[in-house]
C-alpha cells in the first residue's frame, strides 16, 4: 500500500511538469500578446515593459525563469492586473470557488445516490421513473441552460431567491442556492444513474443471495451488503465529477455573477494575460491530479479485491 | 456457433433465424419506443439543417430595426405594430376616464398621430407582412431562422467533431492494442497525462488563442476533437487486446492475413458496434462543449450564430423577453434529449450479449 502511494505521488511530477511545459509553450506561439490591443504605445514605452517582465529574452530563458518561479510557488506578476500578483488573484478567488465546488459534489452525492438507491429498491415503480426522468434532464440540459432558466423562475418571476452575487453581498447565504443547484444538477444525474444501475447489479449476485439465505434483516442486507459494494463505481466518478465541476464552475460562475477563479479564468483567456492562464491552468491541474489521487486511494479502501503493487 | 441455417438456436433452444448483427440490431432497437423517437427527431432535426436554405424561412442575418424583440406569433409583424400601439390607446383612455389630466390628453393625441403613422406604413412597406413564428431578437432578426442556422452549426461541429475523435481514437486505440508492447505502453501513458488535463481549459486557451475574425468555427472543432479522443483510444485498444488472441484471428493468421488486413477486416468490424455506441454518446457532449464555448464567447463569432450564442443573448434580455432564451433551449434541450436516447437505446441494441434475444 505505502508502496502504491509513493508511486502514484511521483507519477503526479511528470504530469504537472507536461502541463506546465505544454501551456507554457501554447500560450506564447499564440498570436497577438498581452500588450498588443492596448492603444499604440511609443516603441521605446513597450520595450521598457517587455523588459520588465523579461519578455524580450530568448524563450528558453524564459521557460526556465518561469519553471524557477513556480518551484518557489511563485506564480509571477498579472500582465492586466496592475500592482497584483497572480498567486495573489488566485488566493483572493479560490475560496469561493472551492466553498461552490464542494457545496455543489456533496449536493450532488446526497441526493444522487438517495435517488439512485430509492429508484433501484422501487424498481419500475413511479419513484423510479421520476427521479430518472429528472436525472435524464440533468444529463441533457447544459449548464448554461439550467442557470439561466433557474434564475428567471426562482429570480425574476417569483422572486424567492437573488439573482445573482455572492455570500457578503446583502443577500447572505441565499445567493449560493440557485448556483449550488444548478452545478450540482448534472453530477447529480449522473451519480443517480450510476448508483442505480450499479445497485440493481449488486441485488442480483450471489452474496446477496447468502445474506438473504442467512435470514439477515432486509434493512441490513441492504446497508451493509448492497450499499458498500454498490457504492464503488460512484466513488470512482468522484474523480471526473470533480474535474467536470471545475469546469463547470467557469460557466456557473458567470451567469451567476459568483467572485470565483472561473471568472477570472475566462477573463484572463480573453485578455491574453500570460502569467494569470498558467496560474489558473496550473492550480487547476494541481487540484484535479491530487483529487485523481485521493479517490485512488478511497477506492482501493473500500474495494478489497483490489491489491495494490 | 451455427452448423447449418435449419438447427440454428439460441441458449433458450429457441428457433432463430441467422440474422447479421445489424438486422438484430435495428430490431431490437424497434422496439425500444424512445430510442425510435430519438432517432426520428435526429434525423428530423439533421434534415431540416440540411435543407435549410430551401426552406421558406426568412434571412437569419438580416437586421430590421422596426422589429426589434417582437414576442413569438402568428400575426404579421404589422398587425402587431399596430396592436402594440392601440393598446396603448386603449389604457390611456380608461385612465383619462377616472381621471383628468392635461399630460396624458397630449400624450393621446400623439399616439393617435402614431397610429396613423403606422398604419400608412404598414401598407406600403412589405416587410411589415413578415410572420415572426418565434418571434425575433434585439436587432430584429428572426428567431425561428437563427435556431434553425444555429442548429446546422451546432449539429455541423457535433458531426464532424465526432468523426474526427473518432478516427483519431481509432487509428491509436488499435495501434496500442495490436501491437502492445512498448508502443501501447507509451501510447497510453501519454493518454493517461492528457486524461490529467481540464481540457476543457485548454480548449478555452486554444480559443482564446485564435486571432479574432479568423475562421473560428474550423479551429474551434479541431480543439474539441483534439482533446476528445482519449476515451475512444482507450475503448479502441480494450476492444482490439480481447479480440486479438481470438480463435478467428488465429485462424485468419494461419491462412497468411496480413497484418493490416486482420487489423481492417476482422478486429475493426467486430469493434465496430462499441465505437458507434461511443459516437452517438458522444456527440451530445460535443454540441454541449461547443455550446459552452459560444456562450462564453469563445466560440462561434458574430454575426454567426450557433445554440450557444443564441442562448447567451438570449439570456441578456430573458426578463423581458424570455422567447429569446427559451425558444433556442428548448430546441437545443430536445436534440440533446433525442441523442441521449438513441445513444442509450443503441447501446442496448447493439450489445452482443443480447445476440438474438427477443
Amino acid at each position: 500500500m505505502a508502496r502504491f502511494i509513493i508511486r502514484r505521488l511521483l507519477s503526479i511530477i511528470p504530469t504537472m511538469f507536461i502541463i506546465v511545459t505544454l501551456s507554457f509553450f501554447l500560450i506564447r506561439f499564440a498570436p497577438g500578446g498581452p500588450f498588443s490591443s492596448e492603444k499604440k504605445i511609443p516603441e521605446a514605452v513597450l520595450q521598457n515593459i517587455l523588459k520588465k517582465y523579461h519578455m524580450d529574452e530568448p524563450l528558453l530563458n524564459q521557460y526556465g525563469r518561469y519553471l524557477q518561479d513556480i518551484l518557489r510557488g511563485d506564480l509571477g506578476p498579472s500582465f492586466r492586473y496592475q500592482d497584483q500578483t497572480v498567486n495573489e488573484l488566485i488566493g483572493a478567488t479560490m475560496p469561493t470557488s472551492i466553498l461552490l465546488g464542494s457545496f455543489a459534489l456533496a449536493l450532488a452525492f446526497l441526493l444522487g445516490t438517495l435517488a439512485g438507491i430509492t429508484s433501484a429498491l422501487r424498481q419500475n415503480k413511479w419513484p423510479d421513473y421520476l427521479s430518472m426522468s429528472i436525472a435524464v434532464i440533468g444529463i441533457s440540459v447544459p449548464l448554461f441552460v439550467i442557470g439561466p432558466v433557474l434564475q428567471l423562475v426562482f429570480a425574476m418571476k417569483l422572486s424567492w431567491l437573488p439573482t445573482s452575487g455572492w455570500i457578503n453581498s446583502r443577500a447572505g447565504w441565499k445567493t449560493i442556492i440557485l448556483p449550488m443547484i444548478t452545478l450540482a444538477f448534472p453530477y447529480f444525474a449522473y451519480i443517480a444513474r450510476l448508483s442505480r444501475g450499479s445497485i440493481l447489479e449488486v441485488l442480483r449476485s450471489d452474496y446477496i443471495r447468502t445474506a438473504r439465505a442467512k435470514g439477515l434483516k432486509e434493512s441490513v442486507v441492504i446497508v451493509k451488503h448492497v450499499l458498500k459494494g454498490a457504492m464503488l463505481p460512484v466513488v470512482s466518478y468522484l474523480g471526473p465529477a470533480f474535474s467536470g465541476i471545475i469546469t463547470g464552475s467557469v460557466v456557473v460562475e458567470t451567469v451567476f455573477l459568483v467572485p470565483g477563479v472561473g471568472q477570472i479564468f475566462v477573463q484572463s483567456a480573453l485578455n491574453r494575460d500570460y502569467t494569470l492562464i498558467m496560474g489558473d491552468i496550473i492550480v487547476y491541474s494541481a487540484i484535479l491530479v491530487v483529487m485523481n489521487f485521493v479517490v485512488d486511494i478511497v477506492y482501493g479502501l473500500l474495494d478489497p479485491r483490489i491489491a495494490y503493487k | 456457433m451455427a452448423e447449418t441455417a435449419k438447427s440454428l438456436v439460441n441458449e433458450f433452444n429457441q428457433q432463430v433465424k441467422p440474422v447479421s448483427l445489424w438486422a438484430d440490431a435495428w430490431k431490437r432497437l424497434r422496439k425500444n419506443r424512445m430510442a425510435l423517437i430519438g432517432l426520428y427527431v435526429v434525423i428530423f432535426y439533421i434534415v431540416v439543417s440540411l435543407i435549410a436554405p430551401i426552406l421558406p424561412i426568412y434571412s437569419p442575418n438580416e437586421q430590421n430595426l422596426m422589429h426589434i424583440n417582437l414576442p413569438p406569433s402568428f400575426k404579421t409583424a404589422g398587425e402587431l405594430a399596430v396592436e402594440k400601439v392601440e393598446n396603448r390607446i386603449a389604457r390611456l383612455t380608461e385612465v383619462l376616464k377616472t381621471q383628468d389630466r392635461e399630460d396624458l390628453k397630449k400624450e393621446l393625441e400623439s399616439q393617435k398621430a402614431e397610429l396613423a403613422k403606422i398604419k400608412e406604413e404598414v401598407q406600403h412597406d412589405p416587410s411589415y407582412n413578415k410572420v415572426y413564428i418565434l418571434g425575433t431578437d434585439y436587432l430584429g432578426r428572426d428567431m425561428l431562422a437563427r435556431i434553425i442556422y444555429g442548429g446546422q452549426i451546432s449539429i455541423g461541429i457535433g458531426v464532424v467533431g465526432t468523426l474526427t475523435a473518432v478516427l483519431i481514437g481509432i487509428v491509436i486505440g488499435a495501434i496500442a492494442g495490436f501491437l502492445g508492447g512498448w508502443v501501447d505502453n507509451l501510447l497510453m501513458r501519454f493518454v493517461d497525462v492528457l486524461y490529467g488535463l481540464p481540457y476543457m481549459l485548454i480548449v478555452i486557451i486554444l480559443m482564446s488563442m485564435v486571432p479574432s475574425g479568423s475562421n473560428s468555427i474550423f479551429i474551434l472543432f479541431i480543439a474539441i476533437a483534439m482533446v476528445s479522443w482519449l476515451t475512444i483510444a482507450r475503448v479502441v485498444r480494450g476492444q482490439i487486446i480481447s479480440l486479438k488472441n481470438s480463435e478467428f484471428v488465429e485462424a485468419a493468421r494461419s491462412m497468411g492475413a496480413s497484418q493490416a488486413r486482420i487489423i481492417f477486416r476482422h478486429l475493426l468490424p467486430n469493434s465496430l458496434g462499441v465505437i458507434i455506441i461511443f459516437a452517438t454518446l458522444q456527440m451530445p457532449s460535443f454540441i454541449m462543449n461547443e455550446s459552452f464555448l459560444s456562450f462564453l464567447g469563445l466560440g462561434v463569432s458574430a454575426p454567426g450564430a450557433s445554440w450557444g450564442t443564441l442562448v447567451a443573448d438570449g439570456v441578456k434580455g430573458m426578463e423581458l423577453y424570455p422567447w429569446r432564451l427559451l425558444f433556442p433551449a428548448i430546441s437545443m434541450t430536445i436534440f440533446l434529449f433525442a441523442m441521449n436516447f438513441l445513444g442509450d437505446g443503441l447501446r442496448d441494441a447493439l450489445d452482443p450479449q443480447s445476440k438474438n434475444r427477443t
